[in-house]
């Protein structure tokens, strides 16, 4: 057992388990967006930050990767969190502004308009992955995946035509935390993918 | 396997987002009465580590053996909880899980106690569900020889190359005993391939000089018979000897289509009009023709506009090898201008460099072939003008070709007449079946260039080679949620075959009927509506089978209050959308109790009978939008068994709309709304059934008559496929067809009630008394007597010129 503190609360973790896991045995609530039990965790959205202090200095890290280590003192929702926070959903707020997910949640923390550029006020998707991983890891077929690079970088197909191995599970749509893939799941698996019944024509 | 049958059931708080809605505390107490749970705990998070952890301690501790997971999506994460408890002795079909999230606390406007309530019940029926599990042992699949490669396709060869550089044997059933005869004969399934020729050579060489790979010489192939692992494969000699057995692990089979002819609607005589296969003949023998030489790509007039690109590929790289053989040759393109010109920028400065003129023409207008001349149509200037020609040349018309066509069906591939062979498979996840696709390769699996063929082959290969490492390691276990046969039971009607296109069912040994099948459990995707049209029951999905499904209405029948129904959801449609409804935060009516099924197609009759025999009210199947099954055609075969349902629901005096099948797409929360909350209406209107003994006594014979072996035949043979337009019996219309399905419905269930009857007290009946006792006419139940005294389930005796009937 590995003892230390979450928000002046003593708890205990076992070896392998992150600040994240253990605030969540706890029932200690830290908001997350890319973050899924299903799949293996990325830290892409970092919005799970907490502050982390241990003797004499402290740090902010992503409590969903980071390793709990006995001694460490964690504070959750201290000021300088929740500071990274709110620039963390006013960039969010500029990547995905039609995210009505995003906008409550940047609500919650008085984040309501963003001081970055907005590229495209129509898009919902913050390019988390979180969708892609789960296409790989639990549906096995990896019929989406990201496309582009660094700020061209977007969810999508090969070639951006319908998927061959997409088997239309829907489990892009179920774990996204944006919302973004209801609109998008059309154009993944395509029209008449599964088609095999009386209505279809061959 | 131990059946400890040690349920431990795990109620999830999801961090935050089932606890505070969902009275976890009170509706773990309302379960703790049901015997069947060993052990219940509240965990903040199932999912994660130290809920996992959790788990493990508790199963280790207390033994338990099956686990039931209250939380959220089965579609998400139940992988994850097998993954995670394998190592705990937890296999497929011993979890279950009831999303109390998106299904009851995140959907319904209730206290957290009615919330718990429902929860109990959905639980209830779950856990109804584990109870009555007989897990299997996991089935190890060994391979019993090398790997053989038959059809005497191309791809034969960069399979078998692909093979010999990894270690395994195979063998190579060809028809010719040399190499070189392939190559030569090769441009009747591939023409315009010569660059191809020395790499091939190449491959044939390495393949030729290997000690792994034995070539034989074969005939016809006769016949392929047991399952992966462990085939026998027979082949007629070419000499009038005995048939040729081998034993073999895998088979891939290498299939090359056939290139046809234009007919005469094209000016084709074989001559100065040909094709692109005779134009290599004539290369191969003559040498490259000279002249004006025009090649027509006429895939579009030929009603193949998907094979033009290829053909044109085709062509120009027949005409390339003519330019580069010979020097007083004019080559021309003729192209239809809704195509585009398939050449590279490189390939371009060729054409220009050679003088090869690719000229489009108006597709609006058909191009007429005359003596010497075709007249086109410049879409440009809209003038027709004529291109004159010592050669035409037309693209070829692409076929499977018959012998392929006849060594597919052997193999189990059952396409269309005449279409090609690439059937689409199922589409489920690749855990779900054990091997992907059928290992096949060649353009007679769909029209494609020499370079895809074997790349195909050399694709197959690889997969098999994988399979064969896997069972060399002793690591290949066939999926445990598949279709099995109880050869004791099954008679071999071959119905299963018929109406599942998964290619897993085969009869053991011989042909034709009355020979028990069997199921090649790593092709079969456990849609299992094989099993819920098996007239004998021998047909099981094994670990998720109907009477476990029976189990779970029974239980959470008998826990619905009169107003609320319940429904099935299929995993790609109805139960998905639910999913979804909850993550979207919707709201809706609460008297919707969804029970989880993988394909809609997996319900057996029996199980809805069940339901509404136990106390429902109400039952809606709730499967994918029409068309959209994701195996095979179980949407549509529901359809048949809900029609069923309605007839005999109608015969015990009930209303027809009690049962019904419905349609959502998964990405479509608001119409599940829609239905859910259409259908609870629908029933509330209605009101309960009255629960006379008079209708129980109805639907228990409506139960005997959906797993009578006649009614389940007559039903099964309904289950065609889309594209049979015949019913048995060779009627042509609907309505005769249902006619008689109705007859035989009336009769069986008159037939079930009495046996019931006389089988209840086992004395003398009369006719009037057996009436009275059923509340129906004398000639309907005379009908049935009679048949049953003929089979003999009943005997009559007269006493005093009366007849009398016991069983």
């Amino acid at each position: 057992m590995i003892p230390f503190k979450i928000n002046e609360q003593e708890v205990e973790a076992q070896e392998g388990w992150t600040v994240l896991g253990t605030a969540k045995q706890y029932g200690i609530h830290i908001p997350t967006l890319c973050y899924h039990e299903a799949v293996t965790n990325s830290g892409a959205c970092r919005l799970c930050v907490v502050e982390v202090r241990e003797d004499n200095w402290s740090k902010v890290v992503i409590s969903c990767m980071y390793p709990v280590r006995e001694g460490i003192t964690v504070s959750t929702d201290s000021d300088r969190v929740r500071n990274v926070r709110r620039w963390i959903l006013e960039m969010l707020l500029a990547e995905c502004p039609a995210s009505v997910e995003i906008k409550k949640l940047a609500a919650e923390y008085g984040v309501s308009a963003t001081r970055f550029a907005v590229k495209n006020p129509a898009e919902e998707c913050m390019v988390c992955g979180l969708c892609v991983k789960v296409c790989q890891e639990v549906v096995g077929v990896s019929a989406i995946t990201t496309i582009g690079r660094g700020v061209h970088k977007k969810i999508g197909t090969p070639y951006g035509k319908p998927s061959e191995p997409c088997v239309a599970c829907g489990s892009c749509v179920s774990v996204c935390p944006t919302g973004a893939m209801r609109t998008r799941l059309d154009s993944i698996r395509g029209l008449g993918q599964a088609k095999t019944g009386h209505s279809h024509q061959a | 396997m131990e059946n400890n049958k040690k349920i431990g059931v795990f109620l999830c708080q999801c961090d935050g987002r089932i606890d505070p809605w969902i009275d976890l505390a009170w509706l773990k107490k309302e379960l703790e009465g049901d015997p069947a749970i060993a052990q219940m705990e509240i965990l903040p998070l199932s999912c994660s580590l130290p809920g996992l952890t959790r788990i493990k301690t508790l199963i280790q501790e207390k033994g338990l053996d099956r686990i039931l997971i209250a939380g959220c999506e089965t579609r998400i994460l139940l992988k994850k909880f097998y993954r995670e408890l394998e190592e705990a002795g937890i296999l497929e079909g011993q979890i279950d899980m009831v999303n109390l999230r998106d299904h009851v606390a995140a959907v319904h406007n209730l206290q957290p106690q009615e919330m718990a309530a429902k929860g109990a019940k959905l639980i209830g029926a779950a856990v109804a569900g584990l109870a009555t599990l007989e897990p299997t042992v996991s089935e190890k699949v060994d391979f019993v020889g090398p790997i053989m490669l038959l059809g005497g396709g191309i791809a034969t060869y960069p399979a078998a190359q692909e093979l010999l550089r990894k270690n395994i044997d195979c063998i190579l059933a060809v028809q010719t005993d040399e190499y070189e005869d392939e190559i030569r004969m090769l441009h009747e399934h591939y023409p315009g391939e010569r660059h191809y020729y020395d790499r091939l050579r190449k491959i044939m060489e390495e393949v030729d000089e290997s000690p792994l790979v034995r070539r034989i010489t074969v005939g016809e192939l006769q016949s392929v018979r047991g399952r992966t692992g462990r085939y026998t494969v027979t082949f007629s000699t070419l000499e009038d000897g005995p048939p040729k057995v081998h034993e073999v692990g895998a088979i891939i089979a290498c299939l090359d289509g056939q290139m046809l002819n234009q007919g005469s609607n094209f000016g084709h005589d074989g001559k100065t009009v040909i094709c692109h296969t005779e134009t290599e003949e004539l290369i191969w023998t003559h040498g490259v023709p000279g002249g004006k030489i025009v090649f027509w790509i006429n895939d579009y007039e030929s009603q193949t506009p998907q094979f033009a690109y290829l053909s044109s590929r085709c062509a120009w790289s027949i005409a390339r090898y003519m330019v580069e053989n010979r020097k007083d040759v004019d080559i021309t393109f003729m192209f239809n201008n809704q195509m585009e010109i398939p050449l590279s920028a490189e390939e371009r400065q060729i054409a220009r460099k050679h003088k090869i003129k690719w000229v489009p023409y108006d597709g609006a207008l058909r191009p007429t072939v005359q003596a010497g001349y075709i007249t086109y149509c410049d879409p440009r200037d809209h003038v027709e003008y004529e291109m004159p020609w010592d050669k035409l040349i037309l693209s070829p018309r692409r076929s499977v070709g018959i012998e392929a066509t006849r060594i597919a069906r052997i193999l189990g591939l059952e396409g269309e007449e005449g279409k090609f062979l690439e059937v689409k498979g199922e589409k489920v996840r690749p855990e779900q079946v054990g091997q992907d696709e059928l290992f096949l390769a060649g353009s007679a699996r769909h029209p494609c260039d020499l370079h895809e063929a074997l790349r195909q082959g050399r694709r197959a290969a690889v997969k098999a080679a994988e399979l064969a490492e896997k069972a060399r390691l002793g690591t290949l276990y066939a999926p445990r949620m598949v279709c099995s046969v109880d050869q004791a039971l099954c008679t071999g009607c071959g119905l299963c075959k018929e109406i599942c296109h998964c290619g897993g069912i085969e009869p053991v040994d011989g042909l034709g009927g009355g020979i028990p099948r069997h199921v090649d459990p790593m092709v079969c995707t456990g849609g299992g509506t094989c099993a819920a049209a098996c007239p004998t029951h021998a047909l099981i999905l094994q670990n998720n089978t109907s009477l476990q499904r029976e189990a779970q209405v029974t239980a959470l029948a008998n826990s619905l209050a009169e107003g609320e129904v319940m429904a099935y959801g299929c995993v790609w449609g109805g139960l998905a959308a639910a999913d979804h409804a909850g993550l979207k935060g919707l709201t809706y009516d609460p008297r919707l109790y969804l029970l989880r099924v993988g394909c809609i197609g997996q319900l057996d009759p029996s199980v809805l009978a069940r339901a509404f025999i136990e106390g429902a009210n109400g039952l809606i199947l709730i499967g994918c939008p029409p068309g959209d099954c994701h195996h095979s055609f179980g949407l549509d075969h529901t359809w048949s068994r809900v029609n069923l349902m309605k007839k005999l629901l109608e015969f015990c005096g009930l209303d027809r709309r009690r049962i019904a099948l419905g349609h959502v797409d998964l990405n479509q929360p608001e119409q599940y709304v829609i239905l859910a909350e259409s259908f609870i209406k629908l029933i509330n209107e209605l009101g309960p059934i009255e629960r006379s003994p008079e209708v129980q006594e109805k639907l228990r014979g409506l139960y005997a008559t959906v797993n009578n072996s006649r009614v389940r035949w007559v039903l099964g043979a309904t289950l065609r496929r889309p594209w049979e337009e015949v019913y048995p019996g060779n009627q042509r219309n609907a309505l005769s067809f249902d006619k008689d399905l109705l007859g035989i419905l009336k009769e069986e269930w008159m037939k079930a009630r009495i046996a019931s009857l006389l089988s209840s007290d086992k004395r003398f009946f009369e006719l009037k008394e057996l009436s009275q006792s059923l509340k129906a006419n004398k000639e309907d139940i005379m009908v049935g007597l009679q048949e049953m005294v003929k089979e003999g389930a009943v005997s009559r005796v007269h006493k005093e010129g009366i007849a009398q009937y016991i069983v």
